[in-house]
């Protein structure tokens, strides 16, 4: 779709292209059916807002600090969950990357692990860390520990072994070898892995803190729910919205960083 | 050469009686059986023989990364247990690192050594020259032609400064006309630096062209058949090639080789025959 649309404008000039149009007008006419069905009266009360509201009560919280306060919590669990999920991904993986025993003994539960819905052991993290950002670090750091680990391991097995050879034959040590050597040769699988361990970061984070929390972003969703103040939900919603794109756009660009090629 | 003594005493690389062994499904094979050469210092040795018979076995076996075989490799009188510093090494394989660029990939082995950063620059500065590299240091490999590409590694492998030069066939990947000019380089270089070199190879023009001796080894086991002194006038550049003696030489050794290389070739045949065999 996006190519058919960037082809036919490239070829229209700077006139707008049919497609630019008719997603312009899917967009209009939503808009207006939403619009309809808020003033309509058939669904309960707040259940579909007006355009209006939802408007104020997206100013209304991106002008407040608390606002801020709570998106630093959720963005900060994330990060922490990234950081201690995404490290001891890379470490497990290159251990059983490299070695066989220990990929035989293990690897077969990271596999299983790896898909279940981590949000199956929310309870039990909130027994260990409490309801506050902890459980959240600890859910995210679970979620994100799958996809690295078991990255990086088969990323260690797609070492091209003659570069190991190189680094033996001029004596480098253990240390040298993986900071100079295997992380380096690792680098598209270990950016691949942080990628998709940063998304299920997000949605284990955001998942638990609409379970149960007292901060955050998730926090702010369901309580503006339980209140029923749906113009402000609907707000937090398409600010969330917004920031994962913007996570998402971010770790896109990881993929082709080049500074990673000069470690 | 100082005549200090018996042969033993100038000879800087000592290999005697390695012999190894592989375990395969088809049960166990002899891959080198009984290798034993010396390598004077300053002198070109080239090792030939057919595809199989064991060279690379004996290339990691002197570069210290295999481990499991019988027989000791010494260096200036010390019996190696690994890969050794006065051994530098050159292999078959592609084996640039392709996230670093051309200097820093030379400038390898002393970053590992801790070297300075402003000597290593000039360090890896002075042999990216030397093998004709000039004006490419901010390139990365995969920017360069694969000829381009054996430089780095061959200038990689000089930057750490080895007392022998330990090449694996660092040519066999490359186009003839471009392995004839890097032929001419390396030899340029190892008579420019009087580098003890121990070159790998299945290509007689390429041994003779450059070696002050041979050793042909046999075809399973991989035994050593003869070792042949190459009298030909130094400094040699590629045009050696159109000598009388030149042609002389590659037909002797060519007649060793001949009957090494058609019993690989049976090998060969008679596996893939009776492997479709079974397989059916
Ligand atoms: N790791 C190994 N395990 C089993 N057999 C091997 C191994 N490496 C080499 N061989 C066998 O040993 C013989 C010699 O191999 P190699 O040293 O690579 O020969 P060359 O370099 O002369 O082509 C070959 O028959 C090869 O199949
Ligand atoms: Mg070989």
């Amino acid at each position: 779709m996006a190519e058919t649309g960037r082809l036919t404008r490239a070829a229209a000039g700077p006139a707008l292209s049919p497609v630019t149009l008719l997603r312009a007008a899917i967009i209009l006419s939503a808009l207006a059916v939403w619009e309809l069905l808020s003033h309509s009266g058939w669904l309960y009360r707040d259940v579909v807002p007006s355009l209006l509201s939802i408007l104020r009560a997206l100013i209304a919280l991106l002008t407040s600090p608390s606002y801020y306060f709570n998106l630093g919590v959720t963005a900060a669990e994330i990060a922490t969950a990234l950081a201690i999920g995404g490290l001891s991904g890379v470490a497990v993986g290159i251990l059983l990357g490299a070695n066989r025993f220990l990929s035989k003994a293990f690897e077969s539960y990271i596999y299983y692990l790896g898909p279940t819905p981590k949000i199956i052991f929310f309870p039990v993290m909130i027994m260990w860390f409490g309801v506050g950002p902890e459980s959240k670090v600890a859910l995210g750091t679970l979620s994100c520990f799958f996809p690295v680990a078991l990255s990086v391991a088969a990323g260690m097995r797609g070492i091209d072994k003659v570069l190991i050879r190189v680094g033996e034959s001029f004596r480098a040590g253990p240390w040298q070898m993986v900071v100079k050597i295997y992380l380096p040769a690792m680098r598209h699988p270990i950016i691949n892995g942080i990628r998709l361990g940063l998304g299920v970061a997000l949605i284990g984070t955001l998942l638990a803190e609409t379970k149960l929390s007292n901060k955050g972003i998730g926090f702010l969703i369901i309580n503006a729910y339980s209140t029923f103040d749906m113009p402000r939900m609907y707000a937090l919603l398409i600010v969330l919205f917004v920031l994962a794109i913007g996570a998402n756009a971010l770790v896109g660009r990881l993929g082709g960083l080049d500074s990673i090629k000069r470690i | 050469m100082p005549a200090a003594g018996s042969p033993s005493d100038d000879a800087i690389l000592v290999v005697d009686d390695i012999v190894v062994r592989y375990e395969t499904a088809e049960g166990p094979i002899t891959a080198v059986d009984d290798v034993s050469f010396k390598v004077r210092p300053g002198e070109f040795l080239s090792v030939i023989g057919p595809s199989g018979c064991g060279k690379s076995t004996l290339f990691n076996v002197i570069g210290g990364l295999l481990s499991h075989h019988q027989g000791v490799v010494s260096v200036a009188g010390e019996t190696i247990s690994g890969p050794h510093q006065s051994i530098g090494m050159v292999f078959q394989e592609e084996s640039t690192f392709p996230w670093r660029t051309v200097i820093d990939n030379v400038a390898f082995p002393l970053e590992l050594v801790g070297m300075a950063r402003a000597k290593r620059a000039e360090r890896a500065h002075y042999f990216i020259a030397l093998v004709g590299l000039a004006g490419f240091e901010n390139r990365y490999p995969g920017e360069l032609s694969g000829g381009m590409r054996q430089r780095v590694s061959l200038a990689r492998t000089l930057a750490s400064e080895p007392k022998i030069l330990l090449m694996d066939e660092p040519f066999a990947a490359l186009d003839e006309q471009t392995r004839l000019l890097l032929g001419d380089k390396v030899l340029q270089i190892q008579q420019q630096l009087k580098q003890t070199t121990l070159l790998i190879t299945h290509n007689i023009t390429e041994a003779v062209q450059m070696s002050d001796r041979i050793l042909v080894m046999t075809y399973r086991p991989g035994k050593t058949k003869r070792i042949v002194d190459i009298d030909l006038p130094r400094p040699r550049t590629s045009e050696v090639v159109s000598s009388v003696a030149f042609g002389r030489y590659v037909a002797e050794i060519w007649s060793d080789l001949r009957e090494e290389a058609s019993r690989g070739m049976q090998d060969e045949e008679s596996y893939v025959l009776h492997h479709d065999g079974t397989a059916s």
